[in-house]
């Protein structure tokens, strides 16, 4: 359908509805059937639930996040704040302490008092302790085990202490499990979490309980009469009454909801699908920052890739506005991996401008001719590449045709090789390609080592430099937060140098919510912006 | 069909649906992608974690040892668990089977009304202006797409008008039979329009031949009423190409109208079939297609035997 489409065709009857409404109104049982005016809150999921329980979803958990809560979790900035935990440990607060030998260290939460299960139960330190367990049990199958490995014993000297105890130095500790949710140990001790009730009615501590969950439909939920936050003024939260999910897979369904007033808020509206939804009478968009980032790979087994000079001409061809641009104008151009929501963001990270004179300039320095047939190549190295990035992701697949256009202008021929699922993912690990591009959606602590360390989990591309090596391990392991501050900068610093990927955009998440919804809080990180949801209000 | 015959076509849906369920096997595992694909992003799933996912679901043997295990499990009833929701795939079916039956219920039943109707109507009035709306009309309901005359039907009755809810299956927490029935009328009357109009044309078309043949002449001639010659004579002839391809669409109903229940986030089979496969939840996928599959040959068979009952000539063929 022509964008306007359905508009173009409505036109005509807008009048005719009009009139009908007019006379609609008169009849008896024909009132319109969307007015809500109710302390009710009805957002709309794109995807169809798989489970609730927040470690086996392969989704963000939009609705855990309102359920669950963990000990600390990020807020819009990403920096980490207490929930179930009074505070955040650090060094400073004698949260986190190291062994003598550096080796080793424990981190003790001590744990806010009062609170309760949605059934009322008191939550203590036997449930953190028991969810440490059961993540880390290898029955249970987890999307996500981080943290339960390197954690070798938990110790609950009273109900209200937490002591862990690490195996290793992890300063990333706070952007794995105790901050997902903790799970509650009355009700799944021996229990098979694979199969458990729980994944289709979890029991929490959050905002919201959930008191039904229609598969395909809906999940409802309500206050929870127990929450333990109150707002400045000595007011208990949330202060919505109920809070609905409806699954609503198709995006124009989705749109038609949102137009009509049966839903107030999408928190994930599509790219191309924003603009429209903007421009709806009593809706506004929320544009938000994500931690993802979209990037080109270079695999350094290619012999013309390993030459710096290749790489450096690359990141100057490439124009990051027309990238934004094709994308319907919401991400944002980036110079370096750390996306700059970090405090780890170094302003100063050298970059390479669009410029393709200059591209061409290193190239002919280099002794890279153009041909006959219009591709660049020394002797018998021709600069032609297989470029592969994921098929069927409409954003990535549109970049990677703006950067072939941009590419070809400096006379580098290079072919789309797209792959799907699993071959996609192999390809990315294993280096199955000469260029790469992809994107890497983290928590607010990424572990840069996975990607830029010579033996890194997701380090296909064959990139090995020892200086970066003991940079990450200097990062990634000290606690000093000014410490691994220098240390991220001096890996900004390397890479741009390096030139091993070239960070292009990060993303953007953009919601479309009702204007009767205030203090609307979205959050950059994987824990999605239901983690605030306590404070929303709806406007009567 | 004789008894024996019967027995003997019952009896060979067993390797029918054997060979059906290889092809689908092999289909469904050589599509590109796999159920882990939603992990493609996460940086911290690792590659061991995958694999050791991976093996946790035997996605790690290759295809035709996953057959053989699917199989064995089939045969002593165990459709096997959804790799999305861990849950029995038979209860991820079971429970989307109500609002799908529901849904084609309705749809068909009006399909099949409106169907005889017009298609006499149609044939009777042949050439004249109703029988050319008739046509025109039908000729739309085979033409338009059905996610376009949905979302146009949303709206129109439900954003412009607010006279009826535009997706869903019910009102969340304030549910009434009169709400299930608004929320059924759209999805219903798009499945119903997309269905009806090839059945209209069927129908017409073999009433316009059976009005044409000598016996019709003679019952007029005993002077016996239109009604009577139409319904009784005639129908009764030019039903009986119809019904095959009534048959078949009426198998259908179990696997629920995939685009229709997408439209209208109507939480049937369909659905589930549609996140099934953005998933590859290969065991649901397979559940679903079996379903199907055995709905379209038992279908088949009871086409002939009602072909059969209405028709003397093809007794015993």
């Amino acid at each position: 359908m022509p964008p306007g489409g359905l508009d173009a065709i409505t036109g005509a009857w807008s009048r005719r509805g009009a009139l009908a409404a007019i006379v609609a109104s008169t009849l008896p049982g024909c009132s319109p059937v969307h007015r809500r005016d109710d302390n009710t809150l009805v957002v709309g999921l794109t995807y169809d639930l798989d489970t609730l329980n927040v470690y086996s979803t392969g989704f963000l958990g939009d609705v855990q996040a309102a359920v669950v809560e963990g000990l600390i979790a990020p807020d819009q900035q990403a920096r980490y704040v207490p929930v179930l935990a009074l505070e955040v440990p650090t060094l400073a607060n004698g949260g986190i302490v190291v062994a003598p030998d550096g080796q080793s260290m424990t981190i003790t939460y001590q744990l806010r008092r009062g609170v309760r299960w949605h059934d009322g139960a008191p939550f203590t330190a036997a449930d953190v302790a028991f969810t440490w367990a059961a993540v880390r049990n290898p029955a249970f199958i987890a999307e996500s085990k981080d943290g339960s490995d390197v954690i070798v014993a938990v110790d609950t000297p009273d109900p209200y202490t937490v002591i862990c105890r690490y195996d290793r130095v992890a300063p990333t500790f706070a952007a794995t499990m105790f901050t997902f949710g903790i799970l509650p140990k009355h009700l799944l001790d021996g229990v098979d979490l694979n199969t458990a009730g729980y994944n289709e009615r979890p029991i929490g501590t959050g905002p919201f309980r959930v008191t039904a969950f229609k598969r395909g439909q809906y999940v409802l939920t309500e206050r929870n009469p127990y929450y333990w936050r109150r707002d400045a003024a000595g007011r208990q939260l949330p202060y919505i009454d109920r809070l609905i999910f409806k699954i609503i897979p198709n995006s124009n369904t989705l749109l038609t909801q949102l137009r009509s007033g049966e839903l107030d808020l999408v928190t994930q509206t599509p790219y191309d699908q924003a603009k429209q939804m903007g421009a709806l009478p009593g809706v506004e968009l929320v544009r938000s920052a994500v931690l993802s980032w979209q990037h080109l790979d270079f695999n350094f087994k290619n012999p013309t890739l390993r030459d710096p000079a290749v790489r450096r001409a690359i990141a100057h061809a490439i124009d990051r506005d027309a990238l934004v641009r094709v994308n319907g104008g919401f991400q944002r151009p980036i110079k370096s991996v750390v996306v700059p929501t970090f405090d780890f963001y170094d302003p100063a990270t050298p970059d390479y401008p669009f410029n393709p004179a200059k591209a061409r300039a290193i190239l002919d320095a280099a002794g890279y001719r153009v041909q006959r047939d219009g591709v660049r190549a020394k002797g018998d190295a021709r600069l032609a590449y297989r470029f592969v990035c994921q098929a069927g992701k409409g954003d990535d697949e549109l970049a990677q045709q703006v950067i072939l256009a941009q590419l070809s202008a400096i006379g580098i021929a290079a072919s789309a090789d797209n792959k799907t699922g699993v071959s996609y993912r192999q390809a990315r690990y294993k280096g199955d390609y000469d260029l790469n591009y992809s994107t890497w959606v983290t928590g607010a602590d990424p572990v840069y080592s996975r990607f830029f360390s010579t033996k890194g989990s997701n380090n296909g591309q064959g990139y090995a430099n020892p200086a970066m090596d003991r940079i990450l391990t200097r990062m990634e392991s000290t606690l000093d937060p000014a410490e691994r501050r220098r240390a991220a900068f001096a890996m900004q610093q390397l890479l741009a140098v390096d030139l091993p990927t070239i960070p292009l955009t990060s993303g953007a998440a953009v919601a479309s919510k009702r204007t009767r919804l205030r203090d609307y809080t979205p959050n950059p990180t994987n824990m999605t912006a239901f983690v605030s949801c306590a404070g929303w209000r709806l406007q009567a | 069909m004789s008894g024996r015959g019967l027995i003997a076509r019952l009896l060979g849906i067993i390797p029918l649906l054997l060979g059906i369920s290889l092809v689908l096997f092999a289909v469904v595992h050589l599509a590109p992608g796999g159920p882990l694909d939603v992990y493609a992003d996460n940086p911290s799933v690792t590659p061991e974690a995958l694999a050791r996912i991976a093996k946790a679901y035997g996605l790690d043997l290759p295809w035709p040892e996953q057959y053989g295990l699917w199989l064995r499990s089939m045969l002593t009833g165990d459709w096997g668990y959804s790799i999305r929701t861990g849950r029995p795939v038979l209860q991820e079916i079971v429970e989307r089977l109500g609002p799908t039956l529901e849904l084609g219920a309705v749809a068909m039943t009006i399909a099949f009304v409106a169907a005889v109707a017009l298609g006499v109507i149609a044939a009777f009035e042949e050439g004249r202006r109703i029988d050319r709306v008739i046509v025109a009309v039908t000729l739309g309901g085979l033409s338009i797409p059905v996610f376009w005359l949905g979302l146009v039907l949303q709206y129109v009755l439900s954003v412009r008008l607010g006279w009826l809810p535009s997706a869903g299956l019910e009102t969340i927490g304030g549910s009434s039979f009169a709400d299930r029935a608004a929320h059924l009328v759209m999805p219903a009357a798009v499945l119903a329009f997309a269905t009806g109009a090839g059945w209209t044309r069927y129908l017409r078309a073999g009433m316009i031949t059976a009005l044409r043949q000598d016996y019709i002449r003679t019952a007029y001639a005993k002077g016996l009423s239109t009604q009577t010659v139409l319904l009784r004579h005639a129908l009764r002839n030019a039903i009986v190409p119809a019904i095959s391809i009534i048959a078949l669409d009426l198998a259908g109903l179990v696997s629920g109208a995939v685009i229709t229940e997408a439209v209208f986030a109507w939480p049937g089979v369909g659905s589930l079939f549609v996140e099934s496969m953005d998933g590859r939840d290969y065991p649901v996928l397979m559940g679903v297609l079996m379903m199907g599959s055995l709905a379209v040959i038992l279908a088949n068979i009871i086409a002939d035997l009602a072909q059969a009952a209405l028709d003397p000539r093809l007794r015993n063929g």
